[in-house]
């Protein structure tokens, strides 16, 4: 009877001290994890695509325009967002690029110009089209990025087609400057 | 010799043992709850006081905190600040998701909704707080914790989080708009 206590102790205690190593690892250095949605295409899959994030990035420490993050959804906070930073802080930004002149929607033309506070970026998806990002939620603020994207592996590809392991590409700063 | 060597595992042994428990200790402190301290006179008169007696240090419950149905009016939470996430603030709430909200200078208008998902921050002590006035609503993504109790110096025990609640009830009822 004893023996049977102590091993279900021991192997509980055992549980609970992998769990919590495995969840620092997750929050503080990085996360191998699965996205779903059209709001990054053609960077990431809609389905069966897994990113590696590197969660030194937190709180948008050393982010850049550019870079391909994680981020908790303002709008509610157990949902996570993967965007592409497109603005930071005292950036003018053109709310809409595919807004037409003269297009008003609540009031808001969105073929107008907003500065991003300090501390915020503005985020959007890679399909503007599918995409519900700082154009609806407005500048996400820096604390609640959790991570960049820093590769991903699509389980649509084959184990190995073209050199790569489950189709493992890296994921790049798209950031150019045509000045 | 030989017992040397077995006393240096015994040792061994045990401090791995010790360092296997401090992700447990780590994601209970993140997680769950917290002692932090409070710094500056925002929150005057419901914490810090007095500039010359001490700081106070709260009790933080963290488990669902981020929860905007956990989140009332008049709760003391900690947050990260939205313009910058390095520094924590510890205001009350003023106003939860879809609340119509008076605000005062320097906010831009005078009348806001607060969006899903976010809440409305105060200081009690108004005229030395930089709070939702300043930058707006906050997501519930940033908050960190709610205060519950103030730990320590042993003197504030007694005291309550809610004796002084700032400004009051600032909310504009639906006929009122």
């Amino acid at each position: 009877m004893k023996g049977t206590v102590g091993l279900w102790l021991r192997t509980g205690s055992l549980a609970l001290r992998s769990f919590c190593l495995v969840h620092v690892i997750n929050s503080h250095f990085y996360e191998f994890t699965e996205t779903r949605g059209e709001s990054m295409l053609p960077t990431l899959a809609a389905i069966n695509d897994y990113v590696h994030a590197s969660k030194k990035y937190r709180n948008g420490k050393d982010c850049q325009i550019g870079d391909c993050i994680v981020a908790v959804k303002p709008t509610d906070p157990y949902q996570r967002v993967c965007k592409r930073i497109t603005g930071m802080p005292g950036d003018y930004i053109l709310i809409d690029p595919s807004a037409k002149e003269g297009d008003d929607i609540d009031g808001q033309a969105f073929n107008s110009y907003i500065r991003v506070p300090m501390g915020h970026v503005w985020v959007t998806g890679d399909n503007l089209s599918q995409s519900l990002d700082s154009r609806t939620y407005n500048s996400l603020p820096m604390g609640l990025i959790k991570g960049k994207i820093i590769a991903a592996n699509d389980f649509n590809k084959p184990i190995w087609h073209d050199g790569a392991l489950f189709g493992f590409r890296s994921i790049e700063n798209s950031y150019s400057d045509e000045f | 010799m030989i017992s040397n060597l077995g006393k240096l595992g015994l040792n061994l042994r045990t401090t791995l043992i010790a360092v296997s428990w401090i992700p447990v200790a780590l994601t209970f402190n993140e997680n769950v709850c917290y002692v932090a301290k409070i710094e500056g006179k925002s929150m005057r008169p419901t914490l810090n006081p007095s500039d010359k007696t001490h700081t106070d240090w709260v009790l933080m419950w963290k488990w669902g905190a981020k929860n905007p149905a956990n989140l009332r009016h008049n709760d003391v939470v900690l947050f990260k600040s939205p313009s910058d996430p390095q520094r924590v603030y510890c205001k009350r709430i003023k106003g939860v998701q879809y609340d119509t909200i008076q605000t005062r200078h320097p906010y831009p208008r005078a009348i806001v909704t607060i969006p899903r998902s976010h809440i409305w921050t105060e200081g009690d002590n108004a005229f030395h707080s930089t709070d939702s006035n300043e930058f707006g609503p906050v997501s519930t993504g940033l908050v960190l914790g709610k205060a519950v109790a103030i730990v320590w110096p042993p003197s504030r025990w007694n005291s309550s989080l809610n004796q002084s609640v700032g400004r009051g009830d600032l909310s504009i009822k639906g006929s009122a708009i």
